[in-house]
């Protein structure tokens, strides 16, 4: 972060005094900054504005009527807002997102961070650290794919369970284990994910800091609470960040796992996305385009709580070294 | 990791100079040519996709249409997506003029807003080379089992391709000609051809553990068999009528097949289509779903199947499901479209649908294919009806009844729990209906 | 105390760490050796005919079915769709990348209370389920004639690129040390050519970083491109991927040629990633870090 040049004595000197001394005595840098502000923000706030903001704000504004997309609106005031409090389906859908949010958040994070740790002593980490990415990058509707056949009854995954003496493999596929089964895959994938991005930060932490703690008596774990988890805690901060918005937001996986034919997945087993997407695309009624996005807006409601409150959470002092 | 560099880099480079080449070029303009010929022109969204055997029967009437009357159609296959377009399109005034789907998806997505333009003028239209109406060759009772939209008319899909749920069966499986003679007309009788097969080890009944809606057409017909019609029993905001004695009957009988152990022991893991695999492998006797399962499964049959459809046993009316032509209000070119309506109806060119995609069209003089006869049978009664998702609404399904019926499917449920789930989750439903 | 030690050299001496990193050592190794496994499944289930997979769904093909990827291409259209697909995704991100990095250049820099705010409301963007979007933005669109266009697509992809550029992109700026700046504007270079000749080559990584984390955003968008696009040389990917997999649905398909499909999905990732993969993540970790 660059420090702010306000009054640069040298300046002041060359031009001399005059009426307008703070102006002309800023930095030459601070006055580029300014004059370049709007000219070079306003187009990306243009199309964000334009593409982004105004689509919530209608969005917003239909949370308060009924409406299918079609006919013309009808106000209903907060009645959107009652339905979604009486509705048990959008409070299992409310509780799920954050079941994943929090308990899918941990687990990564304990995993990527265990990984990070292991890779540093590994060889060939950068290919592992690759490999493991890399299912960040496939498309959601792959992993439907593969896991109707790859869990099946008479799939790679049971046969190599019951080679290891496991006779009762638990019933992957089934409806009742859809959350489990999407957890564990948004967990898989965002795993390499964060692994890649800890691991390169925590790569950055100077080594002569794991000496002095080592000569100072620390085992491996002390080293790790002592050393590594506040020297990356910058990093770790943001990621837990984007684990917040990403993960609230995942429907695609949801989608694969448990939808048929033409059927969305049993109500157990949505989030506030799926919900959305389920009164906003009906198979076969009218959309309920107020209710859903009223619920998109609940949604954000919570994102954004959760994201102030992270941020306050882990807010530190920056370490200088 | 870096060896296959050179080669990607290549490839990248070319891909992305000849895809920028290309997209340039082919998104200039996504408007079509209006009526190159004198005839004008009209805009078609199909529910199929290009190499489907349904759209190679549409393309060919498409040009032998636009060549005896000079109208272009500007035909997007768009897949079954088209249900999701056409919403969006419709309510920025881009609707097609023409589109097809199953009856219940158009009535969901344009019926109910009273989108959907009312084609009884089309049944009034001559057939082309024909000396007979529309509205002659298609037997009214396709055409009234479809609910009702907004407007109060069931003349808003004008089918072209009907199918039929049932319960199918290979009646050249020897041990599905040792349990059964002939369809049994009990449940009791249906339970004991169930378990003459379970003790041939072949299970009864394959079934999609995870899908609610071809399992639920056991429940659907059982309910009728008693007497029961469900849109009514989903309607009643007291949830009162779960406690008639009718569904207590339904839902005991359905208990006796999970209970009893006549369903493919892995039917709750797996996914879609491992069972349908299995049944058409001939390692179950029965599979409940629409007829279009036989063109579902017609690669992987073996040649001796013969494919036989049964009702479920004290059913007298089978559960149908049209797909056909609709119009929506907002179309700009109704006439063109009506007219290629007409056109398709030609016995000529509807036969297709039965050669060619193997469906039953609504045409009585057009035979169904020979695998679906017991189907076409089924077709001939009186007086037909739509299953169970065209009448009650995707939320009621969505909140009220697949997680609950897939629970009691699965036996974790039993039959007195499922009622109460059921009830209690219904009348939670009404009351957040504002 | 400060003896600088090279870092990477004396790994060695810390090997004596115990049965826990052998442990955790050989669960990545299994969890690589899944990955690619995986990989390799797809690609031989590919060459494989539909029957044989029904079947046998983990098995080797005996007579390997190159027509597969042949079908797919012509019938499945997903060799159109590729185009389409590359087309858009380095479109939008080289698009979105021109409008955000000035922005979140200026963000970085110029610490007010307009400028937190905006960083803010870049930032919230994130939360936002995109399913509410689609409506109002298909609405919008069909006003100025750009549904059913990839170019339509393209300004959505911007739109929905923005936060997460931006948030991105602000991190890297923030880390260019500001004597450079300084020294190029008492040069007497103006705000465009400070900022394409100082800033930009210093942050380069990140920017490429971003630029590359968008392309595979857009590649694998399918919601907004299954509402937006219909018309079947426009579709892009994903949306080929959904229309090959719902003929499933009333009239069975070939799950050989659909795994050829996937494998033309993924095939421009792996590429991509094997070449640039440590770059992205290296890339990341630097702008995250500031």
């Amino acid at each position: 972060m660059t420090a702010q040049i306000t009054q640069s004595p040298r300046i002041g000197k060359v031009r001399g005094d005059s009426p307008r001394r703070s102006r002309r005595s800023e930095a030459p840098l601070e006055r580029l900054h300014r004059r370049t502000f709007w000219p070079f923000a306003a187009p990306a706030l243009l199309f964000y504005i334009v593409l982004f903001i105004a689509p919530i704000a209608f969005a917003a504004y239909t949370s308060f009527y009924k409406w299918d997309g079609l006919s013309p609106m009808k106000d209903r005031g907060l009645n959107n807002y009652r339905i979604l409090w009486l509705d048990p389906v959008f409070h299992t859908a409310l509780t799920n997102t954050l079941k994943i949010l929090i308990v899918g958040g941990v687990v990564t994070f304990a995993i990527a961070l265990a990984l990070t740790m292991v890779l540093r002593e590994m060889n060939h980490r950068l290919f592992a650290r690759s490999v493991l990415f890399f299912p960040t990058l496939v498309n959601a509707m792959v992993f439907g794919i593969a896991a109707g056949f790859l869990f099946s009854p008479s799939g790679p995954v049971d046969e190599v369970l019951h080679a290891l003496g496991w006779q009762t493999p638990p019933q992957w596929l089934s409806t009742e284990n859809i959350f489990p089964m999407v957890m564990g895959t948004l967990i898989w994938t965002s795993t390499g994910f964060y692994t890649a991005i800890i691991m390169a930060g925590v790569d950055q932490i100077p080594q002569y800091l794991y000496e002095a703690a080592e000569l100072d008596g620390c085992n491996a774990w002390q080293r790790f609470r002592n050393v590594t988890l506040p020297m990356a805690w910058e990093v770790i901060s943001v990621c837990a960040v984007l684990w917040t918005v990403s993960s609230v937001n995942i429907f695609q996986l949801i989608l694969v796992f448990g939808g048929s034919n033409s059927n969305l997945p049993p109500a157990n087993s949505w989030n506030t996305a799926l919900y959305v997407y389920g009164e906003a695309f009906p198979q076969a009624s009218a959309p309920e385009l107020g209710l859903a996005t009223a619920a998109a807006m609940v949604a954000l409601l919570l994102v954004a709580v959760i994201t102030v409150l992270l941020r306050r959470l882990m807010r530190r002092e920056r370490i200088e070294y | 990791m870096g060896r296959s560099s050179k080669t990607a880099t290549r490839f990248l480079g070319i891909a992305t100079v000849a895809a920028l080449a290309l997209g340039v070029t082919s998104c200039s303009s996504s408007a079509p040519a209006a009526g190159a010929k004198s005839g004008g022109s009209f805009t078609y969204w199909s529910m199929w996709s290009k190499d489907e055997p349904q759209a190679k029967v549409l393309q060919a009437a498409i040009t032998a249409f636009t060549a005896k009357t000079g109208i272009t159609v500007n035909v997007t296959w768009a897949g079954r997506n088209v249900s999701k377009e056409i919403g969006p399109a419709v309510a920025a005034n881009k609707a097609p003029d023409l589109w097809d789907q199953n009856a219940g998806t158009v009535l969901g997505t344009l019926g109910s807003e009273g989108q959907a333009l009312d084609l009884s003028p089309v049944l009034a239209m001559t057939i082309p080379g024909e000396n007979v109406t529309v509205g002659s060759v298609i037997p009214a009772k396709y055409l009234t089992s479809q609910p009702k939209d907004s407007d109060g008319t069931s003349n808003y899909v004008i089918p072209y391709e009907v199918t039929a749920e049932g319960i199918f069966y290979n009646a050249a499986d020897p041990n599905m000609q040792a349990a059964m003679s002939s369809p049994p007309t009990t449940w009791a009788g249906f339970i004991g051809v169930c378990a003459a097969l379970k003790a041939k080890g072949e299970p009864c009944i394959a079934s999609e553990g995870e899908d609610s809606w071809t399992n639920g057409l056991y429940f659907d017909y059982d309910l009728l068999a008693n007497g029961v019609n469900w849109s009514a029993l989903a309607a009643d905001k007291t949830g009162a009528s779960w406690d008639a004695p009718g569904v207590a009957t339904a839902v005991n009988e359905m208990e006796q097949l999970v209970s009893g152990g006549y369903i493919v022991p892995t039917y709750t893991d797996t996914k879609y289509p491992a069972q349908e695999t299995n049944w058409a492998n001939d390692k179950a006797g029965f599979y409940m779903d629409g007829s279009y399962v036989t063109a579902e499964v017609s690669k992987e049959i073996p040649a001796t199947w013969k494919m036989a459809m049964m009702l479920p046993p004290g059913v007298t009316q089978a559960d149908v499901g049209t797909f056909g032509f609709s119009i929506p209000k907002k179309a700009k070119n109704v006439s063109a479209a009506e007219q290629f309506i007409a056109f398709f109806m030609q016995k000529s060119q509807l036969s297709g649908i039965s050669t060619i995609a193997d469906n039953i069209t609504p045409r009585a003089d057009i035979p169904a294919p020979t695998e679906l006869a017991s189907v076409q049978q089924a077709l001939n009664a009186p007086t037909l009806r739509v299953d169970f998702s065209n009448t009650i609404p995707s939320d009621y399904y969505n909140k009220v009844y697949n997680q609950n019926f897939l629970d009691f499917w699965h036996g974790k449920t039993t039959a007195a729990q499922f009622i109460a789930a059921m009830k209690s989750a219904q009348v939670t439903y009404w009351q957040t209906q504002g | 105390m400060s003896i600088a030690i090279p870092s990477r050299g004396r790994r060695s001496r810390r090997r004596r760490t115990g049965p826990a990193v052998r442990i955790g050592t050989w669960l990545v190794w299994l969890f690589v050796a899944v990955d690619i496994g995986l990989l390799v499944w797809t690609f031989t289930s590919s060459l494989r005919g539909n029957n044989d997979i029904m079947n046998h769904p983990f098995g080797v093909p005996n007579s390997p079915k190159f027509g597969n990827y042949g079908k797919a291409v012509s019938d499945g259209g997903f060799g159109r769709a590729a185009l389409n697909s590359v087309f858009t995704a380095v479109a939008s991100s080289a698009l979105v990348i021109a409008l955000a990095a000035p922005c979140a250049y200026v963000l970085a820099r110029r610490r007010t209370r307009t400028s937190s705010f905006l960083s803010m409301m870049f930032v919230l963007g994130l939360g936002v389920p995109l399913q509410v979007l689609v409506i109002p933005l298909f609405i919008g669109l069909s006003k100025v004639n750009l549904t059913d266009s990839l170019y339509g697509l393209i300004l959505v992809y911007i739109g929905l690129a923005m936060p997460f550029t931006v948030y991105l992109l602000t991190g890297f700026f923030a880390g260019v040390p500001a004597v450079l700046e300084e020294a190029a504007v008492l040069d007497g270079a103006g705000p465009v050519r400070t900022f394409l000749s100082v800033i930009v080559p210093v942050a380069r990584g990140g920017i490429i970083t971003a630029f590359l984390l968008q392309i595979i955003s857009a590649w694998n968008e399918t919601l907004f491109a299954l509402v937006l696009l219909h018309s079947q040389d426009k579709i892009t990917l994903p949306v080929a991927l959904v229309n090959f997999l719902s003929t499933e649905q009333y009239d069975g398909q070939d799950w050989g040629v659909l795994f050829a499909g996937v494998c033309i999905i993924l095939a421009p990732m792996l590429a991509l990633f094997s070449w640039l993969g440590s770059r992205i993540i290296q890339g990341m970790t630097v702008g995250i870090g500031k």
